[in-house]
């Protein structure tokens, strides 16, 4: 394989680890909206914490990875209608998912503060954090913009 | 930029094929590390499990279907029974096929991990055992990722340069494909970097491989193209286009 084809691999694993960072999350999501305690939101953000750190390993890499793949390959360019749509959209899906990062922020802290009220049982306002609808929002906005650059990225429309 | 350019019509399954890897992949990424996390705690046990029950499976489903799609309609299929699958095809199967036995083999363990703990029988010990599995399934999917992406192939046969050679040089060839030949612009080039350019002048979509590297496919009246270095010696040139190279369209390309 020559640089450019390990450019270009490992571009497409960014990629990879992007969108299962994303599958990762929704399962995270899902499992949040049932936990009521302190204790089965910390567990849980153990897992999230993962996922956290999935999502910007591959948001951060699939951007730097893609344009010098777009730079070193002759037939791409990142002006081309179809890269620079992706490019957006990547802006979407990080700006997105990073404020939903803070909206799930607040179920942690608000469980930290109950454990250290020595409050450990259901809680009505920590569930009500947990299923967030701006947090759903967002993540669910983040995930459109990355399933529509999978889409643009396999069509490439104009190319 | 996920994927190279290819003829109409393969956009979909190639796209239900990502998806379905995607899910699987972060599914197990999911499982593993609820499970590693849990730390004898029921519910991230049965989140591991159950991501690799409810959502790695469908995916893998999805996956391993649009795979055989993609299989059949780039007709891998229909090659002469004594050429093999290109090596990122066997990478993919053994992934695919053997991987999907192996989670096979991982939910049964788990299953049986989590009627246990239902049971009160709190041995952790299957689903360990499962989270395993599933991180062994996450690595076996990035260097499937990988083959898929870079395709490897087997290194060139082809001699190195002689201590007396010419500093390499950039030479441009203009290849033209129709059905079933290439016209090339030169027979023969200086050793050094060689941008091929092809030009699709068929009616069917054709690509370019030489000394193991492959240009995009390009579809009829499309260009695209490919630049590799290379070598003194004798090259041989072909579509990868089941059935094209044995049509005529291969060739063998002098190097200086």
């Amino acid at each position: 394989m020559s640089y450019v084809d390990w450019i270009f691999a490992l571009h497409l694993l960014t990629a990879a680890t992007l969108v299962g960072g994303f599958v990762m999350s929704w399962i995270v999501v899902v499992a949040l909206r049932t936990a009521n305690t302190p204790d089965a939101t910390l567990s849980l953000n153990r897992v999230a914490r993962v996922g956290t750190v999935v999502i910007v390993v591959g948001l951060l890499g699939t951007i730097a990875l893609g344009i010098w793949t777009a730079i070193l390959r002759p037939e791409l360019h990142p002006w081309h209608g179809w890269a620079i749509a992706a490019i957006v959209l990547w802006g979407i899906a990080a700006a997105a998912v990073l404020r939903s990062f803070v909206e799930y922020a607040k179920p942690l802290a608000k469980a930290r503060e109950l454990i250290a009220s020595g409050l450990t049982g259901p809680s009505d306002e920590l569930t009500a954090l947990n299923r967030t609808s701006t947090g759903l929002l967002l993540r669910g906005l983040a995930s459109a913009a990355i399933v529509l650059i999978v889409i643009d990225m396999i069509y490439k429309p104009g190319a | 930029m996920l994927a190279a350019i290819r003829p109409a019509g393969q956009d979909f399954p190639v796209l239900l094929h990502i998806v379905g890897a995607t899910i699987v992949f972060g599914a197990l990424l999911a499982s593993a590390t609820s499970l590693a996390l849990a730390r004898g705690e029921i519910r991230l046990l049965r989140l591991g499990y159950f991501s690799l029950l409810f959502v790695a499976l469908p995916g893998m489903a999805l996956m391993w279907g649009a795979g055989q799609w993609i299989y059949h309609k780039q007709g891998w299929n229909k090659l002469p029974s004594n050429v093999k699958d290109v090596d990122w095809l066997t990478i993919g199967f053994v992934v695919g096929d053997y991987g999907g036995l192996f989670f096979i083999a991982a939910l049964i363990v788990g299953g049986i991990g989590i009627l246990r703990l239902r049971n009160g029988k709190s041995d952790g010990g299957l689903l360990k055992l499962t989270m395993v599995m599933a991180l062994v399934l996450a690595v076996a999917y990035v260097v499937a990722v990988w083959a898929m992406t870079g395709k490897p192939t087997g290194a060139s046969a082809a001699p190195a340069p002689g201590p007396g050679a010419n500093a390499p040089t950039t030479t441009a060839v203009s290849v033209a494909a129709t059905e079933f030949r290439f016209t090339l612009s030169k027979q023969s080039v200086p050793h050094g970097k060689v941008v091929f350019t092809l030009s699709n002048k068929g009616k069917i979509p054709h690509d370019f491989s030489i000394d193991g590297k492959t240009s995009t496919i390009v579809s009829p009246g499309k260009t695209t193209t490919l630049t590799v270095r290379l070598g003194a010696g004798k090259f041989l040139y072909l579509c990868t286009v089941p059935g094209h190279a044995q049509a005529g369209m291969k060739g063998t390309l002098i190097v200086r």
